[in-house]
């Protein structure tokens, strides 16, 4: 009996267009604008040298250790800043006209002057206020003691760290990463549209086949599990179609645990399958009505969680954290981004805890809620 | 008894669907459910079969109670719903394939019962088709196909001709009669009188949830007064040739409205009479037929109202 009422249900699933429209066409139509959008995005973030200006007069051609260190700061493969030697004139045009972020004046002590605030201006002034801390301690340690100069100069150049810093992991930092992780937690859920139609394809009062099933000598949860069973198969095998894609289409890195990920993807599909259910048992509404508020809800949630703008995810951790665990969207993302940046398991792991909570939640309340066995009307 | 349900008691509310209702149908018989629109027929069935809650009563079929986890006595009974209720992402064979399996084990026997129920309703040049591309008629045949694959012993058929083609009700009707003759109970419902006449053992009637009548045809037919109705299309009728045609023994009514109608009670036929009071006066007519009462008479007779409002 499992073995038949299960092979029609694939039958059934496998040729519902709107279904495999929203949980397979559409997550990855979503991708590849995605990609589009968003393939500059790393490049953006690549440090660029700033544009700054000293001022080329008396005081600047008399130090010489001054015009040394911009020097030093100024070439190489990854230059500090694009120096701009210039007169005093020259660089207040300068840095009106926004060429420059600052301008330098040699002297005692060395001067900036910005026009507006930001995080190249931040740069430029921990720089020079290194520079005047350190000139002030030479200044200083050669007026006691003339004779410490040379290993002063040596220590100045081989600075000792006493802290060490410990990576926790070996990937490189990836924004565009987690608009993807997002769009496929967004996929997971999307199966909750054949969740809710295996819950209205079992209730008498919603459908007329499922009036016919009622009648029929199966019991009602055995019919609800095939279908779910069947629901599980066919989604989890849509989402293992979108990861391909997008590792070998649009190139998404997932690390190197790809079993993990397949795993997670497991997970997120039984999660969003059983929330479709429970939303579906819970609303007496038309079917319609069912896949508005299912997509709806699942488009919030992914909003949350960082699909539509990265920084909301932060928004929410940090102004209101519970919601983050509470959003199911935002701890699949989390966990793939887990999976992708840390060497350890315990963040991962954490999110798929909270994670498997909703399973039994979801499910038990569906349970309650369609376990009747007459109904009032149909 | 196939089956028995005493003092049945359904309410929506403040409305009360079926009003402490009781029938039994027996083994080898067509049961007419008759009346019109909500009336409570569909409440009856489905209340009948477990699907619906009901506030009193008690229902057995096959000498046992039903409830929704009697899969035993859910396994004989076939079930022929008012909408039709099949899957359109399944072929005709699919889904024929489908329900009989629910019922059915064992491959090599369900092929054979679905190819029977294919034949049966006429749909083999259908069976690859899906079910949007199916006529109404056609559909209303998958519905049935679907209901009565699994042979069963009981079968429910819930105005099975509803918005579909006089030569495809034809066939449904002439199918039911054959599903009977094969061993088949069933029990049939519809507002349409002409088909439970034609085809039912048995007819109760419903109106508001109560049974008003139930009986052989013949047997409502004789609970009313009216015997024989005469119908002449014609003119220049005066109400004093009323009068005089209300003379007539045994007429219980004449009414003109540009056609005449003669209403006489049972024991006498007096359609030579009327026609000879044609020739008497001289009045000229098309047609005039003579017709036995209707079970809308009886519905009406008893209710006040048509079958059909």
């Amino acid at each position: 009996m499992f073995s038949h009422i299960f092979k029609y249900r694939m039958k059934c699933l496998l040729r519902d267009k709107e279904t495999v429209f929203w949980t397979l066409a559409f997550p990855i139509v979503l991708a590849l604008f995605f990609n589009l959008a968003l393939s500059g995005i790393n490049d953006q973030e690549t440090f660029r040298a700033i544009d700054v200006a000293v001022v080329n007069d008396e005081e600047y051609q008399k130090d010489e250790i001054f015009q040394s260190v911009l020097q030093e700061v100024s070439t190489g493969e990854s230059p500090l800043f694009n120096l701009h030697v210039v007169i005093k004139e020259q660089a207040e045009k300068m840095l009106e006209d926004n060429e420059v972020a600052g301008y330098l004046m040699a002297g005692s002590p060395v001067t900036l002057s910005i026009k507006q605030s930001g995080l190249n201006q931040s740069i430029i002034r921990s720089f020079t206020d290194y520079y005047v801390q350190n000139m002030a301690t030479v200044a200083s340690i050669v007026q006691k003691d003339l004779g410490a100069l040379d290993s002063l100069v040596n220590d100045i150049e081989n600075q000792v760290t006493y802290i060490k810093e410990v990576s926790a992991t070996s990937a490189e930092p990836n924004n565009i990463l987690s608009y993807f992780y997002s769009l496929i937690a967004m996929a997971c859920f999307y199966g909750g549209l054949q969740g809710s139609r295996d819950v209205s394809d079992i209730q008498a009062n919603n459908t007329d086949t499922a009036a016919r099933l009622n009648l029929a000598p199966v019991h009602k949860m055995k019919t609800f599990l095939t279908y779910m069973s069947a629901s599980l198969l066919i989604h989890y095998g849509k989402m293992l179609i979108l990861l391909l894609f997008l590792r070998f289409v649009i190139r998404v890195d997932f690390g190197n645990k790809l079993g993990f990920v397949m795993l997670t993807t497991f997970v997120g599909s039984i999660v969003g399958l059983s929330f479709g259910s429970f939303v579906s048992a819970l609303l007496k509404k038309s079917e319609g009505a069912k896949v508005a508020v299912l997509i709806g809800v699942s488009m919030f949630l992914s909003f949350l969680s960082g699909m539509m703008y990265q920084g909301m995810k932060y928004i929410i951790q940090e102004k209101a954290p519970l919601l983050s665990y509470l959003n199911p969207l935002n701890l699949l993302t989390d966990a793939y981004y887990s999976l992708y940046y840390y060497d350890t398991y315990s963040r991962y792991v954490e999110n798929m805890l909270y994670l498997a909570v909703f399973i039994p939640v979801f499910c038990i309340g569906t349970y309650l809620i369609v376990r009747r066995r007459k109904y009032a009307n149909l | 008894m196939v089956i028995k349900v005493e003092n049945l008691v359904k309410r929506y509310g403040d409305l009360v669907a079926l009003d402490h209702l009781s029938l039994s149908v027996k083994e080898g018989e067509i049961f007419g459910l008759l009346g019109p629109n909500g009336s409570g027929k569909t409440t009856a069935i489905n209340s009948i079969l477990s699907l619906l809650q009901y506030d009193h009563g008690s229902i057995e079929i096959f000498g046992k109670p039903m409830t929704p986890e009697a899969y035993g006595i859910k396994r004989d009974i076939g079930v022929v719903m008012q909408n039709v209720a099949v899957y359109n992402e399944l072929t005709v064979y699919d889904n024929i394939d489908y329900f009989c399996g629910l019922y059915v084990e064992g491959k090599e026997k369900r092929k054979k019962l679905v190819q029977e129920a294919i034949e049966f309703t006429g749909l083999q040049d259908f069976i690859g088709f899906y079910p949007k591309k199916l006529s109404g008629g056609l559909l209303r045949r998958l519905n049935i196909a679907c209901g009565i694959a699994h042979k069963p012993k009981l079968i429910f058929l819930d105005e099975p001709t509803v918005a579909i083609d006089p030569q495809s009700r034809n066939k449904i009707l002439e199918g039911i009669v054959e599903l009977n003759r094969q061993g088949a109970t069933i029990v049939y419902t519809s507002h349409y009188m002409e088909e439970v006449e034609q085809i039912c053992t048995r007819i109760m009637i419903l109106d508001k949830g109560r049974a008003i009548a139930q009986g052989t045809k013949d047997q409502l037919k004789d609970m009313i007064t009216l015997g024989e109705k005469i119908t002449v299309e014609t003119s220049g009728i005066t109400p004093e040739h009323i009068e005089r045609l209300k003379r007539i023994p045994n007429v219980l009514s004449v009414e003109y409205n540009g056609v005449l109608v003669i209403s006489s009670g049972k024991g006498q036929n007096n359609l030579e009479y009327v026609l000879e009071f044609f020739k008497k006066e001289g009045l000229e007519y098309g047609k005039i037929y003579s017709e036995l009462p209707t079970l809308n008479d009886v519905f009406l007779e008893i209710t006040g109202k048509e079958l059909r409002d």
